[in-house]
């Protein structure tokens, strides 16, 4: 019992901790949360959903196109809603945001229809962990969720993008006067982000069912994530995440299930309380 | 200059209000009961609405909670009228007070965070009360809502008509509008002010910032509140539904659209999103796309809002002006 919620929200709290890092990278980048990021987990499901169960490709196929067309959309996203504004204030680029959300939202309505869509699994069947039996999917997405996560700490720091990148992240106007092409760099790390998240909605897709509306409850989720991990730290994000989601499982199991988010968010104004910067958050001075 | 506009202003000032109230006062005989309680909900959401002006347009903190704090006043009247059996007015006090002091407290813990952690401090708050409204059978009536609320009633007269309580809210609303004028030129109002245009320089100058940030939220909670007990007595049946994330961030974008720097750019935005959803109920399947789109459209080519894009043409024509008759001097 314990073992089996252990993995399950292991499990949940990687697909935060994903959403929750593509939040972080777009943070870092350009200053502003981005109140789309859920929205992109359920577009990506249902790109995944388009190749797998209409084009009949295999899953795993369809989870690499699918992360390819996320990168067009996040570059999309980050033409339409954030460069026209980028020297307008903060709130506005967030209700910006917002009208992205709405409208990503109401565009899927539209294309995929209402009704809840499922995809393939990964690996089918079942596996037994000492006296747990869990789906493989579970295992799958810890496993691809973890590579993932590896392969982008490499090309952030290891890779040239990377630190054309980051680079654009600390000063824009610095990066820009070294000859780094700002909106290319911008637009990478809205791509990225949008990939990382959309495969999260892939991978999640065959134990919940794909709806339009599961971007919001998920993009909460992964605030909570973010703000427990600490403002801005990409493994703040991941230990964010996993905390949200034991949290999730093992409260709904024990506490109550229909107090789950509540249970997260009491956890997150706790944590506000005593630790404002978060886990890994830096505490940041004031300046005049 | 100023002074030359605000002598030509004040009569014509005087003639649009004097029209505005003939206006109003006729608008119940001329339209369907349904248009009456769609203005009837519209000016509801004005007083929420308002609560955002206050707390972001003045005091520069974005919160997400409004909705959930216009629940609690509509939960705090439906339950003094219906479980203690008070009349109308002691229910409106009990909602607005508590509602106010309900949100100081919590404003008073969440206000060591500052910026975004404030913001995210309140969408966590809406999370758990929106919980809270569809799990606590006792106080809320869990998934299933209240129903029966009683009508507004003072003494003998009981609005339990459509056309009745469009005046009480507009009655209201009136009033609120006034007290708004009233704060923005206090003391109060301008620590507000100097809180949103430079927090650390405001706090230098002697504001207490977590002390001034509490009241700002103190009073969007009264306006809240306000607007719940309102919606109780209006309606008459409750429904977690209605008091969602969903509903703050409409009302955060009502606010935007009409302009943050005045009450005038709430009644703008508010006005036109409530009665736009009814007007095109035809296109109602693309609806929500083409709003979608619509707000992002808005905020790229006017991120003030409606009143911060008109105030800029004015500006532009006054200075043409200005230019014009400078050059005509000189020659």
């Amino acid at each position: 019992m314990n073992l089996q919620l252990l993995i399950s929200g292991t499990t949940m709290g990687i697909v935060y901790g994903l959403i929750a890092m593509g939040m972080v990278l777009i943070f870092r980048s350009v200053g502003v949360m981005n109140f789309a990021q859920g929205e992109f987990l359920m577009v990506g499901g249902y790109f995944c959903y388009t190749f797998n169960q209409i084009l009949h490709l295999p899953i795993l196929v369809s989870l690499l196109l699918a992360s390819l067309l996320m990168g067009v959309v996040g570059v999309v996203f980050m033409r339409t809603s954030y460069w026209p504004l980028r020297k307008a204030q903060t709130k506005a680029i967030i209700v910006s945001a917002m009208g992205a959300s709405i409208a990503l939202k109401e565009g899927a309505r539209l294309t995929w229809g209402a009704i809840p869509v499922s995809v393939d699994k990964v690996i089918k069947g079942t596996a037994k962990i000492g006296t747990a039996t869990v789906q493989w999917q579970y295992l799958s997405i810890i496993g691809i969720s973890v590579v993932l996560m590896i392969f982008v700490y490499i090309l952030l720091e290891k890779s040239f993008i990377g630190h054309i990148m980051q680079a654009t992240a600390q000063d824009q106007y610095m990066a820009s006067l070294v000859g780094i092409p700002v909106i290319v760099s911008i637009g990478l790390t809205f791509a990225l982000s949008a990939i990382i998240t959309g495969i999260g909605g892939g991978l999640l897709a065959p134990l919940f069912f794909l709806s339009n509306t599961m971007g919001a409850a998920s993009g909460a989720k992964a605030f909570a994530a973010i703000v427990i991990g600490g403002f801005g730290s990409v493994p703040g994000a991941i230990v964010g995440g996993l905390i949200v989601g034991l949290v999730e499982s093992f409260g709904g199991a024990y506490i109550s299930t229909t107090y789950q988010l509540v249970l997260i968010y009491i956890v997150l104004v706790i944590v506000l309380m005593f630790r404002p910067q978060g886990i890994f958050g830096e505490r940041i001075q004031e300046k005049a | 200059m100023i002074q030359r506009l605000k002598s030509l202003n004040k009569p014509l000032l005087l003639v649009a209000a004097v029209i505005a109230v003939i206006g109003s006062i006729f608008i119940p005989s001329i339209t369907s009961s349904y248009m009456l309680r769609v203005l009837n909900i519209t000016m509801i959401s004005y007083l929420c609405v308002l609560s955002v002006y206050v707390l972001l347009g003045m005091c520069g903190q974005n919160s997400f909670a409004q909705a959930g704090l216009w629940g609690v006043g509509s939960y705090i009247t439906a339950n003094v009228m219906m479980k203690l059996g008070f009349p109308t007015l002691i229910a409106f006090a009990a909602s607005t007070l508590g509602t106010a002091l309900f949100a100081f407290v919590l404003g008073f813990a969440f206000f060591r965070l500052r910026q975004y952690y404030f913001t995210f401090a309140s969408v966590g708050l809406m999370a758990i009360l929106s919980g809270l409204f569809m799990n606590w059978k006792e106080v809320t009536g869990g998934a299933m809502g209240i129903s029966d609320v009683p009508d507004f009633s003072i003494g003998g007269f009981i609005a339990n008509t459509e056309s009745s309580m469009y005046f009480v809210i507009i009655i209201v609303c009136v009033i609120v509008s006034l007290l708004m004028k009233v704060l923005f030129k206090s003391a109060l109002g301008r620590s507000f002010m100097a809180i949103r245009d430079n927090e650390m320089a405001a706090n230098c100058l002697g504001v207490n910032s977590l002390l001034t940030k509490s009241i700002a939220f103190a009073i969007s909670g009264a306006l809240c509140g306000a607007a719940g007990a309102l919606y109780a007595n209006l309606t008459g049946y409750l429904s977690y539904q209605s008091f969602t994330y969903q509903q703050s961030t409409m009302y955060l974008v009502m606010i935007m659209l009409g302009g943050t720097v005045s009450p005038v750019g709430a009644i703008i935005g508010t006005f036109i999103i409530s009665l736009l959803q009814e007007w095109v109920r035809p296109l109602q399947n693309y609806m929500q796309l083409i709003y979608g789109v619509g707000i992002m459209i808005l905020m790229i080519v006017q991120p003030e809002g409606i009143i911060g894009g008109g105030k800029a043409l004015y500006e532009r024509y006054v200075n043409r002006k200005q230019a014009r008759s400078d050059i005509k001097q000189s020659l």
